[in-house]
């Protein structure tokens, strides 16, 4: 565990920490980054008029569409010679997500990786696999960065299929293991099916990522694993998964408020919501140089809770996941607007849209996007090959352009409900 | 143990500091860099009373801002100004029990005399020149002198402006010397410097000023590091910021 006080003296301190932080955040951004300073010259604020954490409610707003507006380069806060690290990621709109990194942003990314860790309880002698889908490399990369700034023995994300995986946990007497939810699930499936047990392994422990996770799949994993379980969170737009992270009483996830600053506001008026109230997570990054955001909203809907947690911890703690503000999905931890895949359909189509109707499936564990395309007259064929073609086309489109399974069924009608 | 929010400080109607927050804890060593201009000594001078200044500024959770110069050094913060300011007629001895003026008028006299021989013992040079006229001083034997007289008043926050401005490299070493071994003595430590490499190089933590404002904030082996970074914010005024003069 972490020596809080060490980290952390005391509440007052953490929040003059946050102010320095953000005044010198907002200082930089106004400076080098001309979509920031346009948008403050816009609503007449300038920096210095930020004198509390709390006046942060009067800056405007970034968006998933602005960083899109704003592609690639246009956030960046220092010049790209100064960047070590260009990250791209599918995002949710029409462009990519591109997040620049100096040496100093990967230094303490790895440290707040490795908080993650220790906060789980995993030390030097630990063995932590990681076992991620490949539209999650980059999660994969810094919880491996992570855990090896912390010293424990890292057994990277390969592309090995499940049965491998088992063996190489089974061997090398993996202690840690992270993964998503769903691929939890699917491991203990197979499992099954290759007659292990949960004693032919040397678990302690898995760190869940990247999914919400709901308290019957926990029980599930547990039981199924016989593992303690850990969570964490992140998003994509400020870097995986050191966000927040569960701690040994479980009550919420500790949100790193010395490097991010969270507001919970009304997703439709965007004025701040009372504590422990749900509301859209809205995140402000305070020590980040090469790529700040100023009030980035999430489109995740969730709480802040009040009071302080009896592990020690004064990070406040950000409450479950309970939904979305916009249209964006998760298959299997991935994150999709169905526009993205309105747009892959098209694509394959040469400009033609159907009507389709997307759906989660679930197959031994393991989450797929199903998706159901409604044959009209400009669809049709005779040929059955043709057909199949599309299918194929468009499942191998998404696998490399999102990094999601799916599968694809052209229907008379479909069924209904549709989107 | 100083934390600072929102200061604001005013050379007659030029904003010198815009907004600065900072903090220094108990046994830091806090180093404030940038380039000529971007306001490191008025930070300093506004915490000493000597600009106006507005904002809040605690020191052991007491208010300072209200606060005459000489309240300011009897609450425990003494500053070395930049460019000595030592009585160039009066002896180094003289010069040395002026820094504790307060103290002597309120009859200290045994911690005094004790004090006055850590001092010595810190700067023997000091010693040997104690009946010398402080002009008559060496540029480096002349920061020490500022330094003891500054540490005459027992201060448990020393400020110190630009300690290492206009001496030779091999007294700039001697000086960053003492200031480490001030700090293993429980003096808590504010510097100002344009030369952000020596002022990084013993400092733990480091603030970024640029034209009043709090640019970067961190560790400072990482700012040492990331003079890049700093490059960048710092544009033209890089090689001066980094390299001293």
């Amino acid at each position: 565990m972490p020596d809080w006080r060490q980290e952390i003296p005391s509440r007052e301190e953490l929040e003059l920490l946050q102010l320095e932080r953000l005044q010198s955040t907002l200082n930089r951004a106004y400076r080098q980054v001309k979509f920031y300073r346009r948008q403050f010259d816009e609503q007449q604020i300038r920096p210095n008029d930020i004198q509390e954490l709390t006046q942060v409610a009067r800056l405007p707003f970034t968006t998933r569409t602005d960083l899109s507006h704003n592609y690639p380069y246009g956030l960046f806060a220092v010049p790209l010679r100064e960047v070590v690290r260009i990250q791209s990621s599918p995002g949710t709109t029409a462009n990519p997500v591109v997040v620049g990194y100096t040496v100093s942003d990967l230094r303490f990314w790895r440290e707040l990786t490795a908080r993650l860790y220790r906060s789980a309880d995993v030390g030097k002698d630990d063995i932590v696999q990681i076992i991620l889908a490949a539209g999650l490399n980059n999660w994969a990369r810094d919880l491996k960065d992570g855990a090896e700034h912390l010293g424990a023995s890292v057994i990277p994300f390969a592309n090995l299929n499940f049965a491998k995986q088992l063996m190489v946990m089974r061997d090398y007497k993996t202690s840690i293991l992270v993964t998503t939810p769903s691929y939890a699930r699917h491991l203990i499936d197979v499992m099954e099916t290759m007659g292990l047990v949960a004693a032919d392994f040397s678990l302690k422990r898995a760190i869940l990522v990247a999914e919400p996770l709901t308290p019957a799949v926990r029980r599930e994993i547990a039981a199924g694993l016989q593992v303690s379980i850990s969570t964490a969170y992140g998003i994509t737009e400020v870097l995986g998964p050191g966000l927040a992270f569960s701690c040994p009483h479980d009550d919420g996830l500790h949100f790193s408020e010395d490097h991010f600053l969270p507001e919970i506001v009304d997703p439709e008026s965007g004025a701040p919501c009372a504590r422990g109230l749900p509301g859209e997570l809205v995140i402000t990054t305070l020590s980040t140089t090469a790529f700040p955001l100023v009030r980035f909203r999430t489109g995740d809907v969730t709480s802040l809770q009040p009071g302080a947690c009896p592990c020690g911890c004064p990070l406040i703690r950000l409450g479950d996941i309970v939904g979305r503000c916009d249209r964006i999905f998760s298959v299997g931890g991935i994150k999709i607007h169905p526009d993205q895949v309105g747009s892959a359909i098209q694509e394959i189509l040469s400009g033609h849209t159907p009507r389709y109707r997307l759906r989660l499936g679930q197959d031994a564990g393991l989450t797929y996007l199903d998706i159901e395309i409604q044959m009209d007259e400009i669809l049709f064929s005779d040929e059955v090959k043709c057909l199949e073609a599309i299918s194929r086309r468009l499942r191998r489109y998404l696998r490399e352009n999102l990094g999601i399974d799916s599968r694809v069924g052209l229907v008379e009608k479909i069924s209904p409900g549709s989107s | 143990m100083l934390q600072i929010r929102n200061l604001y400080a005013y050379y007659g109607k030029i904003e010198a500091l815009s907004g600065v927050s900072c903090h220094v804890n108990q046994g830091e060593i806090v180093a404030l860099i940038g380039a000529n201009g971007a306001g490191k000594t008025t930070l300093l001078n506004a915490l000493c009373g000597l600009v106006q200044a507005r904002g809040k500024v605690t020191f052991h959770g007491e208010s300072l801002l209200s606060v005459p110069p000489e309240g300011i050094v009897a609450r425990g913060i003494s500053q070395v100004p930049e460019g000595r300011q030592i009585f160039a007629p009066l002896t180094v001895a003289e010069n040395l029990a002026l820094g504790a003026y307060l103290r002597q008028r309120r009859g200290q006299r045994h911690e005094i005399a004790a004090d006055l021989e850590k001092v010595y013992a810190l700067f023997p040079r000091l010693y040997e020149r104690r009946q010398q006229a402080a002009g008559t001083l060496s540029g480096g034997e002349q920061q020490m002198l500022a330094i003891g007289r500054a540490l005459m008043a027992r201060p448990r926050l020393l400020l110190l402006d630009e300690p290492s401005l206009g001496l030779a490299p091999v007294i700039v070493d001697s000086i960053i010397e003492t200031i480490v071994n001030l700090r293993r003595q429980g003096v808590t430590i504010l510097m100002v410097e344009q030369n952000a490499r020596t002022a990084l190089s013993i400092a733990d933590r480091g603030y970024v000023l640029e034209t009043g404002r709090i640019l970067l904030s961190g560790p400072a082996a990482e700012l040492l590091h990331d003079r890049q970074v700093t490059r960048a914010y710092l544009g033209k005024d890089y090689k001066e910021f980094t390299e001293g003069r």
